[in-house]
């Protein structure tokens, strides 16, 4: 099985939307319809890029592009990128130490993430060489592996999705985003 | 030993017993905890994988120093500021300092069984500050004002109508009991917390020493909450956490997961390092780190490997004790079995007095322990630690020091037992009832009666039809076999002729010293071992057979661990240890003989239940397995076969009656359920709990040793 069949299928095992987009604009119009209200868009380079604000303004999302910190607990959404994706656990990495990637990504009750599906490792020990390389990005960090949505079983064992987090991770897989899993 | 805090454990356990939803649940959790487990390995070497934790975090516990010095240089680097704290209170004292110079008012918190530890919620709120639990479990014992009965689902023993009630009271509504509904009642009321919180606190499952940073492994969602939103974050971690490298990490984050809750991996983990950008500031981080007993216990020879573990709290989710008394009765902060050795060495061997003996000893715990741990072994040490402080009670003492260490004088005691017994056997061979104050010991279970006979005495007039021996083996039978079942070394000695092997009993024989052992009376212990190594060795037999594992295990490993530091003993211990193998695998390992026994004449549905310390500690299961097939019966696996009788000696009989009854009923509607006509095992002690149990019940099936099954058929 390749990574990308893998990751779908280990994401989708763990209630994450997985959807295989064709373009950008399939992912944007798949976020704008999936969110009513305010969606969370802090920036990232591979963002700016390929013009993702501008994009998902044009298909009508209502956006949150600053003051993350009064605007994110009323949001309804927060879309981020990835820096790289783990096929057997269907885990998403994120460097998220810019406060606002932290803030889409945890308060709303949807997180939708773009992932270039070149950008998939096998698993978690082949996951340390980048991650230590994110870690010489800066000299501080806060670097999230995010697997599925928010989740419980701390009533009879239950297992309950939604606690804190998002009760709706959306990963979109869009190729050419960016090959760089330095790149968010 | 404390009577008022013996009353009170005594008191916890009358009332876990008295509360069967709590053990049908732990029951059911157990059973879907194996099965998701299972599942979560598939493709993975878990024998590998912990291997390699444990000799990682051993590698750690020898450099601790250099590591720690490393992890602090390299948070310091990155803006954190640290704190070293050798004991609770010092933790607490430093948080609630920090608290109060910040002038702040509510903290909140995500999961951290170190600040359970610490009491750090008692500290808070003495400071004036709100302590605010937001893991959905500790909020809702928090609620509760209870402490956790699971390390990883702290709540476990609650039920959703308690909860419900629990809840309704916050939001001064009623809330219906319905879990996704409360769920989302703890979102919303939990929210406002992290938005308003001054302070928030965490723990870390990891910190890594290249980085300086922190691991945290969750599923809720709200340690990310925690350690993002407030503007100072304080993570509170023991020093056991430390790993090397961010490989290291990857490693503990790749099983722990599967062997906790046998998810693939949590819905995050999340790794922090330094100071990071905290709305329009940077975050002000503090990192706690807490020894409170985890370098004595580095320096604990015989505990300190309990120190690799990485808290996934598998030891207590098959733990048949836990399973039916619970985490309140079997734990004290940390629970199961680590939650015994770690609460010796963190809050006092006082407290661990009564826990470590409630420990039956049936490994299950050792077999699926990530960081390899032998949990039983180091209990055993922790309890004859409490046998040398505490004492371990005046009767006991005399009996292992004056009267079973003395062979002659204590087999003569025996003998005059079964002369004793008359009035209550009506000559036969089970005792039904027993009056007055021994009731309560036939109350669930017949006994065996004392043999008028035993094998020692009527061992030399067997005949043996063996012209040229292949092996001559001398035989360790243990005290069941010489006085309670001597009818089993007759059916050994039956069952090796067949296979062209000569058997001799030597007579100097005495106890493995095993009962002294569990009661924590090492010194008689080692002398037993020494008269046995003496009487087993003298004639230079091949092999030395056993038809009790726990014996076998006393004489494979114990005897070797006791006297290794003995120059006189230790050589002679180990050759006995190498020569030593129960009767089944020597059977079909040594002798090849499995399809001697093909074409006997019946056949019968067997079951077989494994033997705590003959799967788990010799390692032999599917040996006996094989006899049963080879010899023409229908074997069929019950559930659970290898999940401990209850009988654990003593603990049957004296420390713990009530648990083991529960845990023997559970093996017991096991075997009902297999519908077999015949349960075999291969253990006299299993032999007399299981079939005291069925016989008391009136049930039709028989139980047997494996080799009674096998000199039955020979014979018929």
């Amino acid at each position: 099985m390749d990574f990308i069949t893998q990751f779908c299928s280990a994401a989708e095992a763990v209630g994450t939307q997985v959807i295989s987009c064709k373009s950008l604009q399939q992912a944007v119009d798949y976020i704008v319809e999936q969110v009513d209200g305010t969606l969370l868009c802090p920036s990232s380079s591979s963002g700016e890029r390929i013009g993702l604000i501008d994009k998902l303004t044009k298909a009508g999302a209502e956006l949150v592009t600053d003051s993350f910190r009064e605007r994110a607990p009323t949001a309804k959404a927060g879309v981020t990128g990835a820096n790289f994706g783990i096929a057997d656990t269907g885990t998403i990495v994120l460097e998220s130490t810019d406060e606002p990637t932290r803030l889409a990504s945890t308060l709303p009750e949807q997180h939708f993430v773009l992932l270039d599906p070149e950008k998939i490792v096998a698993d978690g020990i082949e996951a340390v060489a980048p991650l230590r390389d994110l870690h010489q990005l800066g000299a501080r960090n806060f670097i999230a592996y995010i697997t599925g949505p928010s989740r419980t079983a701390d009533i009879e064992r239950v297992l309950t999705i939604g606690v804190h987090g998002p009760k709706k991770l959306h990963i979109l897989l869009v190729p050419g985003l960016s090959s760089d899993p330095m790149e968010n | 030993m404390s009577k008022k805090r013996n009353q009170q454990y005594k008191a916890r356990i009358d009332q876990a017993l008295a509360t069967p939803k709590l053990q049908q649940a732990l029951h059911q959790f157990g059973d879907a905890f194996l099965l998701a487990r299972e599942k979560a390995f598939t493709g993975h070497d878990f024998e590998a994988l912990r291997s390699n934790i444990a000799e990682m975090k051993d590698e750690v516990r020898e450099n601790l120093d250099r590591y720690l010095d490393e992890f602090c240089h390299n948070a310091t680097s990155a803006g954190a500021t640290i704190h070293h704290a050798a004991t609770a209170e010092e933790a607490n004292d430093y948080i609630a300092r920090l608290a109060t110079a910040k002038g702040a008012k509510l903290a909140v918190k995500s999961k951290s069984m170190a600040s359970e530890e610490t009491h750090l919620n008692i500290a808070l709120e003495k400071a004036g500050v709100k302590p605010l639990e937001t893991d959905l479990g500790e909020w809702i014992i928090q609620l509760a004002g209870q402490r956790p009965s699971h390390m990883v689902m702290p709540a476990i023993h609650m039920f959703k109508e308690e909860v419900a009630e629990l809840f309704g009271k916050e939001t001064e509504q009623e809330e219906p009991a319905e879990i996704q509904h409360l769920v989302e009642v703890a979102r919303q009321q939990l929210r406002q917390g992290y938005l308003d919180a001054d302070i928030g606190i965490t723990g870390a499952n990891i910190a890594v020493a290249e980085t300086g940073g922190i691991a945290l492994v969750t599923n809720e969602g709200n340690a990310r909450l925690t350690s993002t939103l407030p503007p100072t974050h304080v993570v509170l971690v023991g020093i056991d956490k430390l790993v090397p490298t961010l490989e290291d990490a990857a490693r503990i984050i790749q099983i722990l997961p599967k062997n906790a809750t046998g998810q693939l991996l949590t819905s995050y983990v999340t790794w922090i390092r330094g100071a990071v950008p905290c709305g329009d500031e940077t975050k002000d981080l503090h990192i706690v780190l807490l020894d409170n007993g985890r370098r004595k216990l580095a320096e604990a020879p015989s505990c300190k490997d309990a120190l690799r573990c990485i808290k996934c709290g598998a030891c207590a989710n098959v733990c048949p004790v836990y399973q039916t008394v619970g985490g309140h009765v079997f734990g004290h902060i940390y629970i199961g079995a680590i939650g015994i050795i770690l609460t010796a060495f963190y809050n006092g061997l006082d407290q661990a007095a009564e826990l470590v003996r409630a420990c039956i000893g049936c490994r299950a715990c050792v077999a699926v322990c990530p960081s390899k741990i032998d949990l039983e072994s180091i209990i055993l040490s922790l309890r004859e630690q409490v046998g040398d402080e505490e004492g371990i009670g005046l009767g006991k003492s005399l009996v292992f020091r004056k009267v079973m260490r003395n062979r002659k004088l204590f087999h003569s005691l025996i003998r005059a037992a079964s002369l004793l017994q008359k009035p209550v056997t009506r000559g036969e061979r089970t005792i039904r009832h027993l009056p007055l104050f021994f009731s309560s010991l036939t109350e669930w279970r017949t006994l065996p009666t004392v043999a008028e006979k035993p094998l020692r005495d009527l061992f030399d007039d067997l005949p043996q039809p063996v012209e040229q021996p292949r092996y001559r083996v001398a035989f360790y039978g243990g005290c069941a076999n010489d006085f309670i079942y001597p009818e089993l070394g007759v059916d050994l000695v039956t069952v090796m002729n067949t296979l062209n092997v000569l058997v001799s009993y030597p007579k100097e024989q005495n106890c493995c010293g095993v009962p002294a052992l569990y009661s924590g009376d090492k010194e008689t212990a080692v002398a037993m071992a020494k008269q046995n190594i003496d009487a087993l060795l003298k004639d230079d037999p091949d092999f030395v057979l056993t038809t009790c594992p726990t014996c076998t295990m006393a004489l494979q490993r114990d005897f070797v661990e006791h006297l290794a530091d003995d120059p006189a003993w230790a050589d002679k211990a180990k050759r006995l240890a190498a020569i030593t193998v129960d009767a089944a695998g020597f059977i079909v390992n040594q002798l090849q003989g499995a399809d001697q026994f093909t074409g006997l004449p019946g056949i019968e549905k067997v079951t077989y239940h494994d033997s705590c310390h003959l799967k788990r500690g010799a390692g032999v299961w599917r040996e006996p397995r094989a006899l049963i097939q080879s010899s023409g019966d229908e074997l069929i696996e019950m559930e659970h076969a290898d999940r401990c009788c209850g009988f654990g000696g003593s603990y049957s009989f004296t420390s713990h009656p009530d648990i083991s009854k529960n845990i023997l009923n559970d093996k017991i509607r096991d075997i009902e359920k297999s519908g077999a006509d015949c349960v075999a095992m291969d253990c006299p002690g299993c032999l007399m709990q299981i079939r005291g149990g069925l016989e008391k019940q009136n049930l039709p099936t028989r139980a047997l040793h494996t080799i009674e099954l096998l000199a039955e058929k020979l014979r018929r």
